[in-house]
C-alpha cells in the first residue's frame, strides 16, 4: 500500500506545558509583547489591541479557553492573518514561550475533540493540535 | 465586472474630523465634535424612573426634555464621579460622563477589527490613535435608539397624564 504524504507547515506555540499549532501560512509574525491598550467592549476572549505598524490589532489571549486559568505569563504575540480577510481580520495572540517552524503531515481528528481542533500533528514524542482561531473565537462567543 | 465587498477596510479613512474627548469609568473617548450640542454642569438633572437601567435622569432645557444616559452605564464599564453632561446635537439626549479632556482633530479612523463582535460594533464608529493611544469614536446614536427614545417619550405622557389625574 502506498501512503501519500502531504506535509504542510506548522507554527508550533506554548501555552504553559501544552504546545498547539496554527498553519504557518496564516501567521504573519511573532512579536514581543507590547503595552496592550484597551477599551470597553463585550467580546469574550479579546483582551485588548495592540499597535502594530501603525494598524490596531485585536488580542485574543486563547490560554484561558485551552489550557485553564492557571497559564503562565505570555511573553510573545503571535500575529494571525485570519483566512479569507483583509487585514482588518488580523488578530494576536499570546504564547507562553518561544515558537517552531515544523513540517509534518496533518492528520484527521481522532475522538472527541472540540471543534476548533482542526488536525493534529504526531511529533517525536507529542500530539500537537492544530487550532482553527475563528472557530475557537466563534466556540467562545456562543458559550 | 466590478464586485466590490462589503466587508470593512483595515485601512484607515483620511476623512479629518473635529472630536471631544471625554472620560468614563477611566476610560476616554472621542465623539465628534458636530454631534453635540452643550457641554454643561450637572445642576438641574431631575430623577427620571424608567426600564432603562442606563437612563436615571432627565433635564428639561429650553422647553425640552433630554433623556440623560450614564455613559458607564452605556460601555457596561466601572461607574465613576461624573462632573459634566453632553447634550447631544437634534436629539433629545444628553451623556453623563466624568469629564471632558479636550477637543481634537483626528486624521485618520480605522474600522473596528473583525475580531469585535459584541455590543462594541453598535457603539463604535470605529478607533483612532491619539498620542499612542487607541481611542474609539463612539457613535452618538448608539446612547439612546429612535425607539428607546419612542418609549421614553410615551413614559413621560403616561406619568404626566397619571398626574394630571391626581391633581
Amino acid at each position: 500500500m502506498n501512503l501519500t504524504l502531504n506535509p504542510e507547515t506548522f507554527v508550533l506555540f506554548p501555552l504553559g506545558k501544552k504546545r498547539f499549532a496554527f498553519l504557518a501560512g496564516d501567521v504573519s509574525e511573532l512579536a514581543r509583547p507590547d503595552q496592550a491598550q484597551t477599551f470597553p467592549h463585550t467580546t469574550p476572549l479579546l483582551t485588548g489591541v495592540v499597535l502594530r505598524r501603525n494598524q490596531i490589532v485585536p488580542v485574543a489571549d486563547v490560554a484561558p479557553a485551552l489550557v485553564g486559568p492557571d497559564a503562565p505569563a505570555r511573553k510573545f504575540y503571535l500575529v494571525l492573518n485570519r483566512p479569507g480577510r483583509n487585514k482588518a481580520g488580523r488578530t494576536a495572540i499570546p504564547v507562553t514561550g518561544e515558537c517552531e517552524l515544523t513540517q509534518a503531515e496533518r492528520l484527521p481528528v481522532t475522538g472527541k475533540l472540540p471543534p476548533y481542533v482542526c488536525g493534529l500533528l504526531s511529533l517525536q514524542d507529542e500530539i500537537v493540535e492544530v487550532l482553527d482561531l475563528d472557530r475557537l473565537m466563534a466556540a467562545e462567543v456562543r458559550s | 465586472m466590478k464586485i466590490s465587498s462589503t466587508r470593512h477596510s483595515a485601512r484607515p479613512t483620511r476623512k479629518r474630523h473635529t472630536v471631544i474627548l471625554f472620560s468614563a469609568g477611566g476610560f476616554t473617548f472621542a465623539i465628534e465634535a458636530k454631534a453635540v450640542d452643550e457641554i454643561r454642569e450637572t445642576a438641574g438633572l431631575a430623577t427620571f424612573a424608567t426600564r432603562l437601567s442606563k437612563v436615571e435622569h432627565s433635564l428639561i432645557r429650553q422647553g425640552r426634555r433630554y433623556f440623560v444616559v450614564s455613559a458607564a452605564r452605556h460601555f457596561r464599564i466601572k461607574e465613576t464621579p461624573t462632573s459634566r453632561l453632553m447634550l447631544l446635537a437634534g436629539v433629545p439626549v444628553g451623556v453623563l460622563v466624568d469629564g471632558i479632556d479636550r477637543m481634537q482633530e483626528i486624521h485618520s479612523l480605522q474600522a473596528l477589527p473583525e475580531a469585535f463582535r459584541g455590543e462594541e460594533r453598535n457603539w463604535y464608529r470605529g478607533l483612532t490613535v491619539i498620542r499612542g493611544h487607541v481611542v474609539p469614536l463612539v457613535r452618538p446614536e448608539a446612547f439612546l435608539s429612535k425607539a428607546e427614545i419612542t418609549l421614553l417619550n410615551a413614559s413621560v405622557c403616561t406619568s404626566e397624564r397619571a398626574a394630571a389625574v391626581t391633581a
